[in-house]
């Protein structure tokens, strides 16, 4: 499996400037990936339901947040030493097995990405298997005119596609191998 | 006798409602013309540049769409439904407003502090008007005196006297305001405060935040009718209504993901809402305050700005 985030070797610069961070360019761009897992919903969600652990996406090391699955739950996901994503929960329905969340601190060369939102949700799938669904919505990591390549639209949607995608197989692969 | 009561009931139904929807598609490039009569798309026009706001002249004629990828502004002859022009504007048009007179168009440069003037019949850039950081939303006055352009970046509304082209005011409001709107009477303004997420109420004359109102998250846009204001809370996927004279909130509408462009049909009896994620436009009853109607168009919606158009 293909390791989605950017390699962890990255020389992280400073992190996305606070004031700078509510900037973005033009063009929302949005991602829509989903999968069907041999297993029933409820087994799904028992693995991506609890907002405080997402150690079942590769590349995180550590999860550790505050406030559990409350609205405004936030939680740290530490890649690499000095490696992180800052999220906040702002959306939870269990019994839709859905919860939805932001990301409010990722440096670019992690994740291309600004003002990033993202739901997970587990639905019916044919033969009593579940469907996973991870969709973001996210502008790219250059917030002004005329972006660099690494920093574009297309960048953007690439990074969260192959995220999404490998997020998913290993989830699948994960929870049908039985482990 | 009955038979023609309903007959006539009918026809005044349909001409209440004689009127379409513009739709701004910014990820499949183009824009969709819904009919509201039939709840039908009736034409997709290519745009290209990642088309997101969007002007009817009050005429009716043209529709200016702004995109910032293509640093222009495309010219849609409305009744044609075709392109008829293209003005190069530079920067990262955005957010649009004709004049009541339909003699001049206002763009708004998203990496600029600065609003572009357009002459319609020349279809160029006259002038430039100094605002605020980012300004997003227009509007202009009834009176075709003011413009006032929601300065995002600056958390601010500068008004502007457009025939001296000074920045008159300029209204500190909610964080980072997006939509902006102005009442049929052109004495008070409302934004969309997507970092606060609340709706700033402004008395244009004194250039000042008179009221704030508690929204959902991330509002976008604001649309008024039947004595309320209605928000577009992205991130909720809901609409917040508003009463406009308490400023009390009403009800929260569920529409489509990430509703964005929001507007009252002429007679206040719809609000139409384009839902950037579900790809579709929801309908809402103005006064019954609930979804009567949902019409598929491209995809990601936006139609930021003034996107419906009378057609009688």
């Amino acid at each position: 499996m293909r390791l989605t985030f950017a390699k962890a070797g990255v020389v992280v610069a400073a992190l996305a400037v606070l004031g700078a961070a509510w900037a973005h360019g033009p063009t929302r761009q949005k991602v829509r990936e989903s999968i069907e897992i041999d297993a029933p919903q409820a087994k799904v969600w028992a693995v991506i339901g609890n907002f405080q652990d997402m150690s079942w996406l590769a590349g995180v090391a550590k999860t550790e947040g505050e406030k559990g699955n409350e609205i405004g739950a936030t939680r740290r996901l530490t890649l690499a030493p000095g490696i992180t994503i800052d999220e906040e929960l702002y959306k939870y329905e269990p019994e839709m097995m859905s919860y939805s969340y932001r990301i409010t601190a990722v440096d670019v060369k992690v994740l291309p990405v600004t003002n990033y939102s993202s739901t997970l949700s587990v639905s019916p799938a044919p033969g009593g298997k579940a469907k996973l669904e991870w969709a973001g919505a996210f502008y790219r990591g250059f917030p002004n005119n005329d972006p660099p390549p690494e920093l574009s639209d297309e960048a953007a949607v690439k990074a969260v596609s192959e995220l999404y995608r490998g997020g998913l197989a290993a989830l699948k692969k994960k929870i049908e191998s039985g482990s | 006798m009955r038979a023609i009561a309903l007959l006539a009931l009918l026809a005044g139904f349909s001409g209440a409602r004689a009127e379409e929807a513009f739709v701004t598609n910014q990820l499949s490039d183009d824009l969709t013309i819904v009919d509201l009569s039939t709840s039908k798309p009736v034409a997709t026009i290519p745009i290209g540049g990642k088309p997101a706001g969007v002007a009817v002249s009050h005429d009716g004629r043209f529709a200016y769409v702004t995109s910032p990828d293509a640093k222009a502004v495309t010219v849609v002859d409305a009744s044609a439904r075709r392109v008829v022009g293209r003005v190069e504007v530079g920067g990262g048009p955005l957010g649009i407003a004709v004049a009541p007179d339909g003699a001049t168009v206002y763009v708004a440069d998203w990496f600029a502090a600065a609003v572009r003037v357009i002459d319609a019949g020349e279809r160029r850039v006259v002038a430039s008007l100094a605002v605020g950081a980012s300004p997003s939303g227009l509007a202009v006055t009834p009176d075709g005196r003011l413009l006032l352009s929601a300065d995002r970046d600056d958390d601010s509304v500068s008004i502007t006297d457009i025939s001296a082209h000074e920045r008159r005011g300029i209204v500190k409001v909610g964080i980072r305001p997006f939509g902006v709107i102005i009442d049929t009477e052109g004495k008070c303004a409302y934004t969309a405060n997507v970092g606060s997420n609340d709706v700033s109420v402004i008395d244009i004359a004194t250039a000042r935040e008179i009221g704030r109102v508690h929204v959902g998250l991330r509002p976008y846009a604001v649309a008024l009718a039947q004595g309320r204001g209605f928000v577009t809370d992205q991130y909720d996927g809901k609409v917040s209504v508003f009463d406009l004279a308490t400023l009390q909130p009403v009800k929260r509408i569920t529409v489509g993901d990430y509703p964005e462009g929001i507007e009252a049909t002429a007679d206040g009896k719809r609000i139409v809402v384009a839902n950037w994620e579900s790809n579709t436009l929801s309908v809402i009853d103005a006064a019954e305050m609930k979804v009567i109607g949902e019409v598929k168009v491209g995809d990601g919606p936006r139609a930021f700005g003034a996107f419906l158009r009378r057609t009688e």
